[in-house]
């Protein structure tokens, strides 16, 4: 049982859960993930069941994958707890041997001189010999790194469970629902600036949000610069063509919808009859091939291209320019007023501040770990001079190297 | 005379140059006389300002920084990989490096020159300040990166050419190659790390999510893992000197697909780049 729990804890079952996380990274990149089962049977002939079976089609949500995760945070948990002990300890270190097949460093300047060009501040004596510690909190580094990746993990798991989310999509003027949470969004405005090649420069939306009790704040987001109002944050996401279709049954006028491109309106009295806004071209050309396409992002020539469809049957297919109409029966529809839409996304993840902290203190941690080594060093005094010692955990070789110039360098002087 | 032009007279210059020094610092190991490496650095160091000057203008050009499309990315990868043999040689005085990390900037480079070089304005996802630091900690994580690699080639060669004087004298002994490509190792771990932090941070405002799984971030972790073991394997198994030099070396090759293949190959939200 000690053992067992040894060997979850050792560096050894570490390597051996990076190792797994390169190969199960490498799959999930390399084979598509959340498609549908007809694109595997497609794509891997023959081993598609395999796929779906053991979840390689969603990799990093699975059941094993959070597993991995889990026992990745234990073997990190376990190391920080059996070496807590160890960093803190200040007792005396034993003084290294002198490396093999090298000259022992000797030190005919002044001890003082030396301690404090190496960056010595203090030493403490013990039986005649001189000991200067370094960088003391270069022992953390190691530590605080597994401990900041700990709270990385801890804080995307988390975020994973409680976050909330949600979209709302529409043109300006409208009022939504936030899902669940009881307030209302109004998109007060959205503009898209575009610079003088026609491309984007910014995508804004202007918001007011309103709680149940009616009380209201405004405010804009825009790619790169989301918007915080009641405790959740409001992503300027995407954006789409919407237009009014109007229908008439005879002269009279049957209804008025707003349509996103993608969606469709069905009859309010012959619901069997329904017709698709497919796609908006802003700048309607014809393209090399005959098909339409837009020459430009404004609003220079509209055209939008529908599907009717009558009891699921496909009626025709075309694109109407502005003012034109389709007419099906004693039905006549009409697009008119076409204007972008927005769509937000809606987030309240009160974890996603903890990962990011997460990933601070593992920045901080690698730093301390890689450019503040605790160096050591040992003056013992002798008959011609002092022999000085000196160890580093990581790069001892560069570090006598440095002890012995600075050596020298105190030798001379003190000539 | 444009921006343009002169971004391209630069460009080509530092091109011309980084060949150059390439070719002096081969002759240098053949003919084993120390003024050639000597000109060498002095030719490396001024394709080297060529080569910064291209990406000064570019930037004045474009009036942002010129860290956004795969042309940029991979003259600036390649400015890194420079940038940090440059330290790396000042730090550790041994100029035979140059023989190993000019090819390493002049294949990144000769890649660069084949990506389409139109400045194009940016799309609002990428006007953030979040871009220019993700990049740039990139360019130093992946310059140094290359770096260990070039260290790590030269140690696994070094063991070929013990008999030689010249290699005694000129490239460090295998002890402290390992060392140099451990402390680049250091430096570009630290730097990937940062990449992943301010990519995280940069993603959350731009897409509300900060980690999504994207094949180019699935292989910035990939490569943070490897370069993890590498590091751990130090320590724990005492993987030094040949097998340390071949880790760094396989390391290099996965910064090298995480780079190039995860764009060509694997498309995702990094596409544009």
């Amino acid at each position: 049982m000690k053992k067992g729990i040894r060997f979850l804890f050792s560096m050894k079952f570490a390597l051996m859960i990076l190792c797994l996380f390169v190969l199960v990274c490498i799959v999930g990149s390399v084979i598509p993930q959340g498609q549908t089962e007809i694109a595997y049977e497609t794509a891997y002939p023959g081993w598609s069941g395999m796929i779906l079976t053991l979840g390689v089609d969603d990799v990093f949500h699975s059941w094993w994958f959070v597993l991995l995760t889990v026992v990745l945070c234990v073997n990190l948990l376990g190391c920080n707890l059996i070496h807590f002990p160890g960093i803190g300890e200040k007792g005396n270190h034993p003084i290294p041997a002198a490396p093999a097949g090298e000259e022992p460093m000797l030190l005919t300047g002044n001890a003082d001189d030396l301690l404090r060009r190496m960056g010595f501040r203090s030493t403490r004596t013990e039986d005649g010999i001189r000991y200067g510690i370094r960088n003391r909190i270069g022992r953390w580094g190691a530590w605080l790194t597994h401990l900041g990746i700990l709270v990385i993990i801890v804080g995307f798991a988390l975020g994973q469970i409680f976050t909330a989310e949600y979209t709302v999509y529409g043109v300006p003027g409208t009022t939504h629902p936030v899902g669940d949470t009881g307030y209302t969004l109004t998109i007060d405005n959205f503009t898209i600036a575009l610079r003088d090649d026609d491309t984007v420069e910014q995508y804004t939306a202007e918001l007011t949000l309103t709680d149940a009790e009616g009380r209201s704040v405004s405010g804009q987001s825009s790619v790169n610069h989301p918007w915080d109002a009641g405790g959740m944050r409001f992503y300027q996401n995407y954006t789409g063509w919407a237009a009014d279709l109007v229908v008439y049954r005879g002269e009279e006028l049957l209804q008025t919808e707003t349509l996103c491109a993608g969606e469709y309106l069905t009859v309010r009295d012959r619901e069997d009859l329904i017709l698709m806004f497919r796609a908006f071209y802003p700048d309607l050309v014809t393209d090399s091939t005959g098909m339409p396409a837009s020459a430009s992002g404004r609003l220079n020539n509209p055209g939008y291209l529908y599907g009717l469809y009558y009891k699921n049957e496909l009626l025709g297919m075309n694109v109407l320019r502005a003012d034109e109409k389709i007419t099906a029966s004693e039905y006549t529809f009409l697009f008119v007023n076409p204007r972008s839409y927005t769509l937000l996304q809606i987030k309240r993840d009160p974890f996603t501040p903890v990962a990011l902290l997460g990933g601070g203190i593992l920045l901080v941690a690698l730093f301390i770990a890689f450019y503040l080594r605790t160096e050591e060093i040992w003056i013992l005094p002798g008959e011609d001079g002092s022999e000085i010692r000196g160890r580093s955990r990581k790069g001892s070789l560069l570090y006598r190297e440095k002890l012995a110039e600075t050596i020298q360098t105190c030798n001379e002087v003190s000539k | 005379m444009n921006f343009v032009q002169v971004e391209s007279i630069c460009f080509y210059a530092a091109l011309v140059g980084y060949f150059a020094a390439m070719v002096l610092f081969f002759v240098f190991f053949a003919v084993k006389k120390d003024s050639a490496g000597r000109f060498a650095n002095v030719v490396m160091v001024l394709a080297f300002a060529a080569h910064t000057a291209s990406l000064v203008v570019r930037g004045i050009g474009a009036g942002r920084l010129p860290l956004t499309n795969q042309y940029e990315f991979a003259t600036s990868f390649a400015w890194g990989i420079s940038l940090c043999y440059l330290v790396f040689q000042w730090r550790f005085c041994f100029r035979a490096l140059g023989a190993f990390v000019t090819p390493v900037v002049i294949v990144i480079f000769g890649y660069a020159s084949l990506q389409n070089r139109e400045v194009r304005e940016l799309m609002p996802a990428l006007r953030s300040g979040w871009l220019a630091l993700h990049v740039s900690t990139a360019i130093i994580g992946y310059g140094s990166f290359g770096v260990s690699f070039a260290v790590s080639a030269m140690f696994l060669m070094r063991e070929k050419m013990a008999h030689s004087d010249f290699w005694r004298q000129n490239v460090p002994e295998g002890r402290k190659l390992d060392l140099i490509s451990y402390r680049a190792v250091s430096l570009g771990f630290l730097f990937l790390t940062m990449v992943l932090v301010t990519g995280a941070i940069w993603a959350e405002q731009a897409w509300g999510s900060y980690w999504s799984w994207d094949p180019k971030e699935t292989w910035a972790l990939v490569t943070w893992f490897i370069y993890a073991i590498y590091l751990h394997l130090r320590i724990s198994r005492g993987w030094k000197d040949k097998r340390a030099a071949i880790f760094a070396v396989v390391g290099f090759l996965c910064v090298i697909f995480t780079y190039i293949g995860v764009n060509t190959l694997l498309p995702g939200i990094h596409s544009y780049a």
